[in-house]
């Protein structure tokens, strides 16, 4: 399951044609400054599209610690998030 | 504290560029044309004054590239035009705070009705977090002012047709209150898309039912009936005239005049009395202490609607008297614009003081007795030294009128990057 939703990540961010190479992203890699240096709408941008793929949910509060995340963390986390949508409430309406 | 126009930026379906834009309202060049099968807005207009093609892969990049509007597209092209016209690198040429930018328009609507239907058919995660930095009324001039360093006085103007009008005259209020050096002001529209056109035709204003699309807009003539909608923008650099001299740069044109008035008495029909338009070119021809009798050339806002054009023939008489001076509309040509007509027009004006040469109004084949003004017929009209004046006039009844005179700054040109 990691691997799809690493292979999507990786695939989301191509497609949003950023202007700098991306194919080498390791799972140590930042998403934000010091990384990829994804700005906060590219940031939401690819929440939205990872919310629409795998049917979770980000909260506003979420999204500066999305940006000190590395690829794997996030990962990590939609993964585990994945999990919990079938016995869990979304945190917010 | 005097304002010359040193640069002129303008993307319109009559060609790109004062020097063809002013060639073709002279010789007659329409830019309109039935859409193309393929464009957007093909199902929902007859006729319309569509863009040439223009190169934006240097703009639409990156992740934003679905959400830019056109209308900021334009801008940010516009604007490079107007600045490498008059030699203006800001920071290298002026200050960047003594720069200010004041782009008018409705905005980018075209991309929002897209957005729209995409969050229809696929619910929040089809609409972009790109959508407003894309779209927002403010953006084309936001957009300039990132891109070329501008940082001083920035604004957007939602006056409808009226709004690039009054964007140069707010570039001339700063720089007569020493507010900055150089003012990029205009606007920019891009109005052909389906929702926009259909509420246009519903609401009957379009011209409709003509075989040959270049004779649908006909200011002032009999057989008008309606205006041709059009997309474009135009951005004039205003300058401090001293400030040009300083950096021997050239000018085309001074703003000498400005008013404005509101008709507050309907949001579509003007003013039966006319007293918005009158008001408005009186009190331009105050603020620039110049008498009705030594204006020799008005650029009417001239759309082609039944009501629009017999009020402003009227308001021209009670201006001028019986005799006007020569009047001439070249929507005839261009189409409307929207707010970028009251710019392209403005640069027509502008030229045609310092050419001493006025275009004319074409399609104008059989005068309207009810619009009865000293028309320019068929063919350009040399005119004397003097002043000109151009109007714009709103949806909602704002109205912006602008009277040019000869350039005062040392060095003068008649058209993009030569000396004369």
């Amino acid at each position: 399951m990691k691997d799809e939703i690493r292979a999507f990540i990786v695939k989301s961010l191509l497609d949003m044609d950023l202007g700098y190479g991306i194919e080498d992203i390791e799972d140590d890699t930042v998403l934000g400054t010091e990384g990829l240096d994804l700005e906060s709408l590219v940031m939401a941008d690819l929440a939205i599209r990872v919310e629409d793929q795998y049917g979770v949910k980000f909260d506003n509060d979420e999204a500066e610690q999305l940006a000190l995340m590395t690829v794997g963390e996030f990962v990590t986390t939609v993964a585990d998030r994945i999990g919990q949508t079938s016995t869990v409430e979304p945190s917010h309406q | 504290m005097t304002a010359t126009v040193t640069g002129i930026g303008l993307l319109t379906p009559v060609g790109r560029g004062i020097d063809d834009v002013f060639d073709a309202l002279c010789a007659g060049r329409s830019g309109l044309s039935r859409p193309a099968e393929d464009h957007p807005a093909a199902n929902s207009l007859e006729v319309g004054g569509f863009l040439p093609d223009i190169d934006t892969s240097e703009i639409l990049i990156g992740p934003e590239a679905n959400t830019l509007d056109r209308v900021v597209v334009l801008a940010l092209l516009t604007a490079q035009d107007a600045l490498d016209d008059a030699g203006i690198v800001v920071g290298r040429d002026v200050e960047p705070e003594r720069v200010a930018v004041i782009i008018g328009g409705v905005g980018g609507m075209a991309t929002m009705e897209r957005q729209v239907l995409r969050r229809a058919e696929r619910g929040r995660a089809g609409v972009s977090p790109y959508l407003l930095p894309g779209i927002l009324p403010n953006m084309p001039a936001a957009r300039v002012a990132i891109k070329f360093g501008i940082r001083g006085y920035s604004s957007s103007i939602g006056t409808a047709c009226a709004s690039g009008a009054q964007a140069i005259a707010d570039g001339l209020r700063l720089i007569r209150e020493d507010l900055a050096d150089v003012v990029l002001c205009g606007a920019s529209e891009a109005p052909l898309f389906p929702t926009f056109a259909d509420t246009f035709t519903n609401a009957r204003v379009l011209a409709s039912r003509w075989a040959d699309p270049t004779e649908a807009s006909r200011p002032f003539d009999r057989r008008r009936n309606g205006f041709v909608l059009a997309e474009g923008a135009g951005l004039l650099v205003l300058e401090r005239t001293d400030h040009a001299d300083a950096r021997g740069a050239t000018g085309y044109a001074n703003v000498v005049g400005w008013g404005a008035t509101t008709d507050a008495h309907h949001p579509t029909t003007p003013r039966p009395d006319g007293a918005g338009a009158i008001g408005c070119m009186r009190r331009t021809l105050a603020d620039a202490h110049v008498e009705p009798a030594d204006v020799n050339y008005v650029n009417a806002h001239g759309t082609g609607t039944k009501l629009g054009d017999v009020a402003e023939a009227a308001a021209i008489r009670a201006v001028f008297g019986e005799t006007t001076p020569p009047v001439s509309a070249t929507k005839a040509l261009t189409g409307h614009m929207l707010g970028t007509s009251g710019v392209v027009e403005a640069a027509a004006t502008a030229v045609a003081v310092h050419r001493r040469i006025a275009p004319p109004t074409y399609n104008l084949d059989d005068p309207d007795p009810a619009c009865a003004v000293e028309h320019i017929r068929k063919a350009p009209l040399a005119l004397g030294a003097g002043w000109a004046l151009s109007n714009s006039f709103g949806f909602g009844g704002q109205n912006v009128s602008l009277l040019f005179g000869p350039p005062t700054t040392t060095l003068t040109r008649t058209g993009s990057n030569q000396g004369d």
